[in-house]
């Protein structure tokens, strides 16, 4: 919709709402990035600084919140700003999760920096962490634009997220099966692997917002999983 | 604060159409007031009709109980039925038709007697009552579906207009339905009344639609997202769009629809 309102105080308090979630999606991204960068560096000041800076994302969610809220409460909004005002606050829930993740993936990295590095595992965590921070910001590139086609490709693209923690899974077990050694750090890495999967689940979650703030429907095609690793069977072949 | 009206249903859970409308085209002299309106109103539904000044809403709500006919320019076409029953058939008395559609004004009303006269003067000129007792007994009755009786049980012989604007409004009401209607119009009832005295209208439009079918005309929309269950909205002369309200007010299908809403410049 770009026509503006009849009050322009209500446009300004749209875009106000909208800028801090540009704002925390920016942070978010950033996190993603620096996390994924710490554990490939063993970089612990790049992991403490992600650490630190979860706080910003957290305070932006609660802005988000009230200014919401406030919205809700005086302006009143109807239709697409209705669905804004819906929108705008569980994206900003699902964003501040995805920097709680990255905040993890960060402290973790500060264990795993004092062990041996597993073969391998820190790059293709790095590429995974990639990949969701593409995604992420075709999410929001989406949410800003406003196009709902964008929004569904990045729903149809969290497989790919999932296939390769699949990936990730089985080569896990494999190291931790051959030398029980690798328990602790693959245990560790692993975590990581797994919430890095959960942040794809949130930003399709934010796609999925984007849709129906678009259209006004939920996104009707139920999302193939990728993610089978819970029916995985341990089994020992010889 | 004030007591706000218990939220509505927002299901439609009638299915009855009471009043279908088709092709119904309204001329002031040279105006073309209202352009080819085709609707379904449901019985026991409250259906509200909001747009823009001018947009032929209210227009539209004088075709259904032929206030339109006191209009010497008005001319009105196509075809409204009630029940399946043409209104505008020549055989069809406008006094009988709008003793079973009835109508509320946007400023109360009443007439210049007491409030007992006020409600009993409808079924009198009907000759609904045969006794006094009956007569009583339909007074009492109406006053109390207006939620007014426990106000003014007490000096029902003294003047209608001596009453506040809202307990005049329901005053208004329980006129209104004192001759059993089957469909009730409001045209914008609140309007000329405080919030609270609002908030006991909304409330009395959300009891009444047990009985009746209501239209009701409104200038807020948060009053017709508050007591309909269906929303018509009117623009330029045209239906643009009637859904169920929670459609209308989440996700509205015309651009119009979601300009006049959302409060856009459109």
């Amino acid at each position: 919709m770009t026509l503006e309102h009849i009050q322009s105080v209500f446009d300004r308090d749209l875009e106000y709402i909208q800028a801090h979630i540009i704002r925390m999606g920016g942070l978010v991204e950033e996190a993603i990035l620096d996390a994924s960068k710490s554990l490939e560096d063993r970089d612990m000041e790049l992991a403490t600084r992600v650490r630190d800076n979860d706080t910003a994302i957290d305070r932006l969610e609660e802005m988000v919140n009230d200014e919401c809220a406030r919205l809700i409460a005086l302006r009143a909004p109807t239709a697409v700003d209705l669905r804004l005002a819906l929108t705008v606050m569980k994206v900003a829930g699902n964003l501040e999760r995805i920097g709680d993740y990255a905040k993890n993936m960060a402290k973790r990295t500060g264990v795993l920096i004092q062990m041996t590095p597993v073969n391998g595992a820190h790059a293709a965590l790095r590429r995974m962490a990639r990949e969701v921070q593409g995604l992420l910001k075709d999410a929001l590139d989406a949410f800003i634009q406003r196009d709902a086609e964008l929004a569904r490709d990045v729903i149809r693209r969290d497989r790919d997220i999932d296939q390769m923690y699949n990936a990730l899974f089985r080569e896990f077990l494999t190291f931790m099966m051959e030398d029980p050694r690798n328990i602790t750090p693959c245990m560790h890495l692993h975590f990581i692997a797994k919430n890095t999967e959960r942040m794809g689940d949130h930003v399709t979650s934010i796609a999925e917002q984007v849709v129906y703030l678009v259209t006004g429907e939920r996104p009707d095609d139920v999302r193939l999983k990728g993610d089978n690793t819970s029916t995985l069977a341990f089994l020992q072949e010889d | 604060m004030y007591d706000t009206p218990h939220s509505t249903d927002a299901s439609v859970t009638q299915t009855h159409i009471k009043i279908a409308a088709r092709g119904v085209q309204v001329h002031y002299g040279d105006k073309h007031a209202l352009k080819d309106v085709d609707v379904d109103i449901l019985d026991k539904t409250v259906t509200a009709f909001i747009g823009p000044s001018g947009c032929g809403k209210s227009t539209f709500l004088r075709c259904l109980n032929r206030m339109n006919d006191t209009v010497a320019v008005a001319r009105v076409s196509g075809e409204i039925l009630l029940d399946g029953e043409d209104i505008y058939d020549k055989r069809v008395d406008p006094v009988q038709l709008r003793a079973k559609v009835g109508m509320v004004f946007q400023k109360p009303n009443p007439f210049p007697k007491s409030i007992y006269d006020n409600v009993a003067y409808g079924p009198r000129i009907h000759g609904l009552t045969k006794s006094k007792t009956e007569l009583d007994a339909i007074v009492e009755s109406s006053l109390k579906k207006a939620a007014l009786w426990n106000e003014v049980k007490d000096r029902l012989q003294e003047t209608g207009t001596g009453l506040s604007g809202g307990q005049q409004q329901r005053l208004c009401i329980a006129r209104a339905v004192a001759t059993s209607p089957e469909v009730l119009l409001m045209d914008e009832p609140c309007s000329a009344l405080d919030p609270i005295a609002t908030a006991q209208v909304e409330e009395l439009i959300d009891d009444l639609r047990s009985q009746f079918s209501v239209v009701i005309v409104t200038h807020s929309m948060q009053q017709a997202a508050r007591v309909s269950q269906k929303t018509a909205f009117f623009h330029l002369g045209n239906l643009v769009e009637y859904n169920d309200t929670q459609t209308i007010f989440t996700n509205p299908k015309d651009p119009r629809t979601e300009s006049y809403i959302t409060g856009r410049i459109g």
